[in-house]
């Protein structure tokens, strides 16, 4: 009976490692079309309008790296969002 | 009225409770599941703190979480924007977490505490700032907060008064000082986000003096300085912002040899 039981265990689990190897193969194949389609044209097209994403550039003639922030308690209705 | 602030999935979950305004428990998750730096959803924690306080979680009047999870993942994507094709590694090692939890973290509270009650977001930094200045002693204080990176910010300034906050200005991602010290950690074979303890103590071991201190001047090439102490990096000697690996070679090679093999020894 219990040979029946170890079996049957056995069987579920290396079928859960297959199914859990099966979704790691469709996720990245999944998001490697998302990357290439998505983002890899949105940034072509962003980088042929000269647009930047980040700010990489150092700027010796600057005065201050600083930027304006303006962080304080708000009404309470903007801590809901996570945005 | 109790308030319940949580973190999770970055590293080192916890869990605060306060009574009106007073913390009256808190907790790493680590401390429950003996893993290091946990970052998993911090139910242990949350449970101590209840616990502690012989209540249960629908008693608790808001939950409050580290930060605003949508700006820093407008963060993630500008940065595979930015640094398309060579972010595709990070790209896919990132978005599953992104996608089953990070961006759904209003219903995994619920779910997982079985709450019904109101989830608040904290910008990061101004909950880096509340966790010093409301508990210290000072009426008024300038603050300053320096971390890896929280949404955009990495490094921020303003002023305290009683129990409100202000900070007015900010240095934004990739420039980070935090990042900084966690790239020279990766460099010297450390683990990043724990080790860098390691380095602080291996400081006291070097030249202090610019003069004679040859990273000094090495690392000056790598950062800006302005005179009221903003700064910017040149990026090229880093990877953080595209790669999980942190010095790029120009940074190893400027520095004078590989990133140092993990357990050698220091010279």
């Amino acid at each position: 009976m219990s040979l029946i039981k170890d079996f049957f265990l056995g069987f579920k689990e290396g079928f859960m490692d297959f199914g859990h190897d099966v979704s790691v193969i469709i996720n990245s194949l999944l998001l490697s079309i998302v990357y290439f389609v998505g983002v890899g044209l949105t940034s072509i097209f962003a980088k042929v309008f000269k647009k930047h994403f980040l700010d990489l550039k150092v700027n010796k003639k600057k005065k201050s790296y600083w930027n304006d922030l303006d962080l304080k308690e708000k009404d309470i209705e903007k801590y809901y969002r996570t945005f | 009225m109790y308030v319940l602030g949580m973190s999770c999935y970055y590293h080192d979950s916890s869990a605060a409770l306060l009574k009106d305004g007073v913390i009256v428990a808190a907790a790493e998750e680590e401390r429950f599941t003996r893993k290091k730096h946990d970052n998993s959803f911090p139910i242990n924690a949350i449970e101590y703190c209840l616990k502690d306080q012989k209540i249960s979680v629908n008693k608790v009047d808001y939950i409050g979480f580290y930060e605003k999870p949508m700006l820093k993942f407008e963060r993630m994507i500008s940065s595979h924007l930015e640094m398309f094709p060579k972010s595709f590694k990070a790209f896919l090692s990132f978005m599953p977490s992104w996608m089953n939890e990070k961006l759904r973290i209003t219903s995994v509270i619920r779910k997982k505490l079985k709450y019904k009650g109101d989830v608040l977001f904290i910008e990061h930094h101004l909950a880096h700032a509340a966790s010093t200045f409301l508990v210290s002693p000072f009426e008024k204080a300038a603050i300053l907060t320096v971390d890896g990176v929280g949404e955009w910010t990495t490094t921020a300034y303003g002023v305290g008064e009683n129990n409100k906050i202000h900070l007015f200005k900010e240095i934004r991602f990739p420039h980070s000082i935090g990042l900084l010290y966690s790239t020279i950690t990766a460099y010297l074979g450390m683990s990043v986000n724990n080790s860098e303890y390691r380095v602080m103590g291996l400081s006291a071991y070097g030249d202090m003096n610019k003069k004679t201190n040859p990273y000094y001047k090495k690392l000056r090439k790598v950062i800006d300085i302005k005179s009221d102490g903003s700064y910017r990096f040149d990026m090229s000697y880093f990877k953080y912002h595209y790669s999980d690996r942190m010095p790029s070679k120009k940074l190893c090679d400027l520095l004078g040899g590989p990133i140092t093999k993990k357990g050698s020894e220091m010279t």
